[in-house]
């Protein structure tokens, strides 16, 4: 295929169009994309990959925007995927991620794509985990995967990356407890941003807050979860990002975490790809024999009870 | 009530039933400020007021009447036409020639690079030099500007917010090349950087420093040019932008609360300042809600500056411009134009305002010519001298509606401001972008009432012009003012004493960092030749250049629309666009140079996103370069782009251009939005732009065509 060599070339036009058939939910297009990324996935480029999660309102665009602009100007090729939250129940999303990634935007290594969640589980889109091998391929050394911190979307995102920073801002510290331990055991890093003017003292605390809170979850085999002090409109603390980034996958590297990590990524991507396989096609069946209603209104009418109903179209179904 | 009145209003009531065959009590329409306006008022309808005072006289408290006793009986409000484009040269024969045909008074627009603190040999303001007003990069331009117009005897508004210190600067330097001492000159500098953050966006810094240099104008001006007003308080640009009555007034209102603090910060005791400080509000077609707004506003301020202490009279007393408003023009059938803003005018003046200017019928195309400037200007002095409207002052005062609606505006406004007030003021308000929000919201309603026809526009979604007439002009080659900017900055560059220039330049980011005033090293530098673009960097290193955060309000508009045909025929057409290609139909939104007013661009991104479209937004003040890289890396099938500022002739073939460098094989396409002059119109389709949508287009229509656009075009192989 032209569009692989494109891709393995870096070229813009051809990752974007890679990027739009992976997130196709056309038959056709997910099969093109599937032998794509088959082929894509034999040449790996050496891209770390950093998730970003967080409240919204913590400032997340704005410390990519600023982060990814010491991590360009130090001549690394950045990538993000930054999967826009605003989807709306109704009609289409309006994507306004980019509005506050003005600088980085501009840059010429850097590639920046939007995806409209589409209110999909963990605010994680379809396509999120193709198009981060598609520029790895590309030749991206970092690629940022940003999502917004709802419930499970962490756990999502988390298999997704090499390493997972939590954001959040200053004041957040009381939110602690409420915290789930979820969250500790799939973050590496805590960054609280915001640490600048009025706020600053606020920041210190609540970055002392988590570096106490935290060492109750310390696993042994572990590295210590790290607490980051970041003004992202101000731009200080990204050397310390990107210093902290760079020991925790070494470490991880070496104990070979790193490794495994990816592996057992590997087999929840197969296995998520195996269920929806299954779930698209007990859905095609179900909707196909459509006796659902059916069988509802016989339970309505006291023919049936609700769970004979349910193991008749089970096994209906699974015939 | 009387026992009498009530049989009196219980007939009426009958026969007004019986006539309109509707219960009296439904027969209330709805303002989009949420104010029931009734069929009929009575005199019970004045009684128990909070705000107005029912027996005042014009010239006193509560000033509902009016800020003087004799208002026009004295002296007709001021004529002031709001103009400048081009060059300084261009700029001033043109007022040189209002001043000979009756105009009074000045009031100079700057082009965009001037606002944003740019020189016009700076690459990114490439398609805005001498666009949207008059070009200035030292004072030497300021000094062409006013040749042959003694500044001690004419008072001169001036439209900036953004790069205000350096334009001030040239304003009072230009005054003494020209003999004149500062304490003489008068007129207006607008310096109302709040507005800006919430809907025009020409700031530079941010809100804080920004604040900082309003404070520093006031104080200087309080202490040295007496007879000019040091900021003009504006809600012109929120009815702009789509607010309705209600928000202009009360953050307009709020907006001079934060000044007079911020001036008192500074030591200034209230009364040596709040003479000086002036307002500007937009008046729309509503036509007794704008009278009732501007006696509304008199009487809040006198209530707000009498809470802050002011003892002195004239500090209690509220004066302000007004324009007719430009978002009420239309593209389509634009002589119609000529009569709205008759209309607005005559609201203006029952209003009392202190000096109006009167938008030209072309305004919704292109910068005025002479002839539709003309025609604008007779407007008022038709007003002046044939109507007599100046014999009385404040005619509608008791009449039972126009007060009541003075004493409802009151009310709402205030609620507002002392919600604002709770947040902790404007700055606070306007840094989470509360107000951006809700005035944006009230625009995408206002458009959904005329898109689904539930409000009549003349000529555009109804009684429309079969025969479309055909319209002359103005046409600015900005190349051209732009080649001419570059050899005047490079001639001085060369003839002035650069070591003076950099130290007192380094002597102005020194005072940046002292937090001293900073008028004072402005005017040094601006003395010496500095240019606007090197003071505004000066400060920059000190205080940075502030990026918006841009938030969008969603479902406002669809709401309109539930059960619509149009509507659904759109959202259908876009199903089955993601059948067939597994995904929405994808967008960018942008506008590109130093154009920052985004009402059109944020009401078509959250329209055409509840339709379902996939909407990108850019952010403001891109060049097309980026907005080529941004269109590719998201794949989207199609950019708008909104231009109101006349760069489109220069920025689009540059975005054309931009995506063919990036992807020869490009499907992406073009479409533009906002003001743009039919004589343009031939020069963008030869540029590949696919569709053109003028003011006043509708927005469901318009997204209809533009998904047949890309539908067709992906079916082309």
């Amino acid at each position: 295929m032209d569009l692989i060599d494109n891709i393995l070339k870096g070229e813009r036009a051809a990752i974007a169009k890679a990027i739009t058939l992976v997130e196709s939910s056309k038959e056709s297009d997910q099969q093109v994309s599937r032998q794509m990324i088959s082929e894509l996935i034999k040449k790996p480029g050496k891209s770390i990959r950093v998730g970003f999660s967080g409240p919204p309102g913590v400032g997340k665009s704005t410390f990519i925007e600023s982060f990814g602009s010491y991590l360009v100007s130090q001549n690394y090729k950045l990538g993000i995927l930054a999967i826009d939250p605003s989807s709306q129940i109704t009609g289409g999303s309006i994507l306004g991620d980019k509005t506050r990634m003005v600088e980085i935007s501009k840059n010429p290594n850097t590639f920046i794509r939007s995806t409209p969640s589409r209110g999909s589980l963990g605010g994680i889109s379809m396509g999120t985990r193709e198009a981060s091998i598609i520029l790895d391929a590309a030749g991206y050394d970092f690629i940022f995967i940003e999502t917004v911190g709802v419930g499970q979307s962490e756990i999502v995102a988390s298999n997704l990356v090499d390493i997972f920073t939590l954001i959040v801002g200053p004041g957040s510290g009381d939110e602690l407890q409420g915290i789930k331990k979820g969250i500790t055991e799939y973050a590496d890093i805590f960054i609280v941003n915001k640490n600048d003017g009025e706020l600053k003292i606020e920041a210190s605390k609540t970055a002392a807050d988590y570096k106490s809170a935290l060492s109750y979850y310390k696993k042994l085999d572990e590295l210590e979860k790290q607490v980051l002090l970041v003004s992202a409109i101000e731009q200080t603390g990204m050397e310390d990002v990107i210093k902290t980034i760079n020991q925790i996958i070494d470490q991880n590297k070496l104990k070979g975490i790193f490794e495994e990590r990816r592996a057992n990524q590997l087999e929840y991507w197969i296995e998520e790809e195996v269920k929806n396989i299954i779930t698209s096609d007990i859905t095609k069946r179900l909707s196909s024999k459509g006796n659902i209603s059916k069988y509802s209104e016989k339970v309505m009418k006291n023919e049936m009870s609700m769970f004979e109903a349910v193991e008749t179209i089970t096994k209906d179904t699974l015939k | 009530m009387t026992n009498k009145s009530n049989n009196g209003f219980n007939t009426w009531q009958k026969s007004f039933e019986k006539e309109t065959k509707k219960n009296f009590n439904d027969a209330k329409s709805e303002t989009d400020e949420g104010i029931d306006i009734k069929p009929v008022y009575t005199k019970d309808d004045i009684e128990n007021f909070s705000f107005v005072e029912n027996n005042s006289l014009p010239g006193q408290w509560p000033y509902t009447r009016g800020p003087k006793a004799s208002m026009y009986t004295n002296r007709p409000w001021t004529i002031r036409q709001y103009a400048g484009f081009s060059t300084a040269e261009e700029s001033n024969e043109f007022y040189k020639k209002n001043l000979e045909s009756g105009q009074k008074g000045l009031s100079v627009a700057f082009d965009l690079p001037t606002h944003r603190g740019y020189d016009s040999d700076d690459d990114l303001v490439m398609g805005d030099v001498g666009k949207a007003g008059v070009a200035i990069d030292t004072v030497e331009d300021m000094k062409i500007l006013f040749n042959n117009i003694p500044l001690d005897q004419m008072s001169v508004s001036m439209t900036m917010n953004g790069a205000v210190l350096p334009v001030l600067a040239s304003f009072i330097v230009a005054g003494e090349e020209q003999g004149v001492d500062r304490s003489l000159l008068s007129g207006t500098i607008q310096n109302d950087i709040l507005k800006e953050f919430m809907v025009r966006n020409t700031y530079i810094y941010p809100p804080e420093p920004s604040m900082k240099i309003v404070a520093d104008i006031i104080e200087f001006t309080s202490k040295e040019m007496p007879k000019f007003n040091s900021i003009s308080i504006s809600g012109y640009h929120m009815q702009e932008a789509g607010a309705d009555n209600v928000l202009e007034l009360a953050y307009t209102l709020a907006d001079g609360m934060e000044y007079v603090r911020a001036a008192m910060s500074k030591g200034l005791d209230v009364d040596d300042f709040a003479p000086r400080l002036s307002f500007f509000f937009a008046i729309g077609t509503d036509f007794f809600m704008e009278i009732a707004k501007l006696r509304a506003a008199r009487t809040l301020w006198a209530k707000i500056m009498k809470d802050f202490g002011a003892k002195n009279e004239r500090s209690l007393i509220l004066r302000t411009h007004c324009q007719t408003s430009g978002v009420s023009l239309t593209e389509k059938d634009p002589y119609n134009n000529i009569i709205r803003t008759s209309y607005e005018a005559l609201s203006a003046i029952l209003g009392g305002t202190q000096s109006l200017h009167t938008n030209s019928y072309d305004e919704a195309i292109a910068l005025p010519t002479d002839e539709s400037a003309r025609i604008a200007r007779n407007t008022q002095l038709i007003l002046q001298n044939e109507t007599g409207v100046t014999k009385t002052v404040d005619p509608l005062a008791g009449s039972y509606f126009v007060e009541n609606l003075t004493e409802e505006l009151s009310k709402k406004a205030w609620d507002i401001i002392t919600e604002i007030e709770e947040l902790g003021g404007m700055t606070k308000a306007v840094k989470a972008g509360i107000p951006k929000l809700k005035i944006e919201e009230s625009a995408t309603k206002k458009q959904a009432k005329v898109d689904s026809g539930s409000r009549v526009v003349v000529g555009v979604n109804k009684y429309k012009n079969p025969k479309e007439p055909s319209v002359d002009v103005r046409v600015i080659d900005n190349n051209r003012v732009r080649d001419d900017q570059i050899k005047k900055i490079q001639a001085i560059k060369e003839s002035r004493d650069t070591t003076a220039v950099e130290k007192a330049l380094a002597n102005l980011t020194n005072a940046a960092k002292d937090e001293t005033n900073l008028l004072a090293p402005c005017i040094e530098a601006i003395k010496l030749r500095a240019t606007v673009g090197e003071v505004s960097k000066a400060l920059e290193q000190v205080y940075g250049r502030h990026f918006a955060k841009s938030l969008s309000v969603s479902g406002v508009y669809g709401k309109h629309f539930e059960g619509d045909q149009e509507f659904m025929k759109v959202e259908n057409k876009i199903k089955e666009f993601e059948n067939l290609n597994g995904r929405r139909p994808r967008v960018l939104v942008v506008k590109m140079g130093q154009d920052g007013h985004d009402r059109g661009a944020k009401i078509v991104a959250t329209s055409f996103a509840d339709m379902g479209f996939d909407v990108d937004m850019g952010p403001l003040f891109q060049s097309p370069k980026d907005v080529a890289k941004d269109a590719i890396e998201n794949d989207v099938h199609a950019i708008g782009v909104s231009t109101l500022a006349a760069g489109h002739k220069t920025l689009v073939p540059e975005l054309m251009k931009g995506l063919k460098e990036i992807d020869p094989k490009s499907k992406i396409i073009v479409f533009v939005g906002g003001i743009i002059p039919e004589q343009d119109y031939e020069f963008l389709y030869e540029n590949n732009v696919s569709a053109i949508f003028g003011p006043g287009s509708n927005i469901i229509e318009s997204a209809e065509k533009v998904i047949d656009l890309i539908s067709d075009n992906l079916s082309k192989v």
